[in-house]
């Protein structure tokens, strides 16, 4: 049993790899439909929307690039078809260059689904350089940000800007953000000046870092991760690829539980030989190496 | 005069501006708002010629590893090799991406790699979770602990089984979490504003280059 726990510590990582293979993809081959909670950080965004009189402005950050597609992509297409059901005129934007293509491509791809007209009931805004110089300059003068729109239309012109000279005129915005500039900036240099009321969606290795944000107020709602986006499929009644993809996350995480229980269980059985030259390979994180230092 | 352009003018420059922006967030009269709007185009444009800069010293730093052939130097060649046929795809494409050769890079090329990054992350984070998580020491049970409580709680399956761990995940996230959290936020912001306030009076330099 010793020499067994033994030859399984040091186990091949390619066999940890084929198992989280196959349990991402049978899930998503064959879902189970597991009911999902909402939690009551998102239903805050969502209330908040569904507070919105027709013809609010909703403004929509898509600050993330194609590396956080899966967790946030499936986050915007939930937030703006609520948007559009509610006749919210939509405004969208983003501050990470890399994102601009796959941010018109959601944005765009959703109104044509609800029969919206660009620059009558939305707008893309793009992408312009300088973070959260940006958001500055928006709070001070929305036209002098974005002169003109990602398709080069006249912002000033534009049906879905009447009466909007700056964030002061937004009246819910939310960031979907995979990092800096995001939420933070959005709060510190938007909300905190010009007003506007604030939600966030982020991915989920960020999302507790924006709870203290949540707990005062200066965001009044979180979704986090997929499981954040799944949420708010629920809410608005659409089966998406969040919902689709909590079956997959269910049994990854299922797998990484056992995985430690059983790494745990090893070390508790293999030689103190073994387990002493394991720790040394190791070197990582509660290891008594980076314990003395 | 060569010292007046290299430190005194910048300082000077950096209290000055330094000074008239943290007032200028107390006062809300029409002429401090037109100042903030012109400080916020100025920044924009300073912005876009450090991006200048910073491409400028890509090129330079792998340049070098090309020239000395450092081992990965063929690295350094795709980095220039890509970049370069980035930029001239996207002017020959006037910047368009729908239907061009441009947005054809971005949906099949950064787009792909970027997702696939990020999805091998998965792979890894379960290896080492196998490796790591071990109760070696208090705190790491405390982590491991903590570690399985949310990945049962944040997951439907983890609920339907468990149907406290979602609650209890919960409260890891508002009480805990928030707790720790917040504390850091706290002297990441005091030490925001004291080195403001060295760079603002000329008692942190560093910005000024080495050679000061």
């Amino acid at each position: 049993m010793r020499d067994l726990a033994a030859k399984l510590l040091r186990l091949d990582r390619r066999a940890i790899f084929v198992l989280i293979a196959v349990a991402t993809l049978i899930p998503l081959l064959y879902p189970i439909g597991l009911p999902i909670r909402v939690s009551s950080e998102v239903k805050r965004v969502y209330d908040h929307i569904e507070s919105l009189p027709a013809g609010s402005v909703f403004l929509l950050s898509l600050d993330f690039d194609p590396a956080s597609k899966p967790e946030l992509y499936p986050m915007a297409v939930a937030l703006l078809t609520h948007a559009f059901k509610r006749d919210l005129r939509v405004v969208a934007m983003t501050l990470w260059v890399t994102g601009t293509g796959m941010a018109e491509k959601v944005v765009s791809g959703v109104a044509s689904d609800y029969g919206k007209r660009r620059g009558l009931d939305y707008t893309f805004l793009g992408y312009s350089p300088g973070g959260s110089n940006v958001i500055i300059n928006m709070g001070q003068d929305l036209n002098a940000a974005f002169p003109t729109d990602h398709y080069g239309e006249r912002t000033a012109d534009l049906e879905v800007l009447r009466g909007v000279r700056s964030l002061r005129q937004v009246n819910y915005m939310v960031s979907l953000a995979a990092g800096t500039p995001g939420v933070e900036s959005w709060y510190v240099y938007g909300k905190e000046k010009y007003g506007f009321e604030l939600g966030g969606g982020v991915t989920a290795v960020i999302a507790p870092g924006l709870y203290p944000f949540l707990d005062t107020g200066q965001i009044n709602g979180l979704i986090g991760g997929l499981r954040g986006a799944a949420e708010y499929e629920i809410l608005i009644g659409m089966k998406g690829k969040a919902v689709a993809g909590m079956d997959a996350q269910s049994a990854t995480h299922f797998i990484i539980i056992g995985l430690i229980l059983l790494c745990n269980l090893f070390y508790l059985l293999a030689p103190r030989t073994v387990v002493r030259s394991f720790d040394r390979a190791q070197d990582g994180p509660g290891s008594p190496q980076e314990v003395r230092r | 005069m060569t010292l007046f352009l290299r430190r005194t003018l910048p300082l000077a420059i950096t209290f000055l501006l330094g000074v008239a922006a943290a007032i200028q967030y107390y006062i809300p009269h029409p002429i401090s708002e037109g100042a903030l709007t012109q400080m916020s185009v100025w920044l924009r444009i300073m912005l876009g010629f450090a991006m200048v800069l910073g491409i400028a010293s890509l090129c330079q730093v792998h340049y070098a590893k090309i020239r000395a052939r450092i081992a990965g130097w063929g690295y350094s060649l795709i980095v220039f090799l890509s970049m370069l046929a980035t930029v001239v795809v996207g002017l020959w494409a006037g910047g368009r991406e729908e239907g061009t050769g441009f947005g054809w890079i971005y949906t099949y090329t950064l787009l792909a790699l970027q997702g696939t990054m990020f999805s091998m992350l998965g792979f890894f984070v379960a290896s080492a979770a196998f490796r790591a998580f071990r109760a070696r020491s208090k705190e790491a049970t405390i982590l491991l602990v903590a570690a399985v409580l949310m990945m049962f709680g944040r997951v439907p399956l983890g609920e339907y089984l468990f149907p406290a761990s979602g609650p209890v995940a919960g409260w890891l996230l508002n009480v805990l979490n928030l707790a720790a959290r917040r504390g850091i936020i706290i002297g990441i912001s005091l030490g925001g504003i004291a080195t403001s306030i060295k760079i603002i009076f000329g008692i942190e330099r560093s910005y000024l280059g080495g050679r000061e």
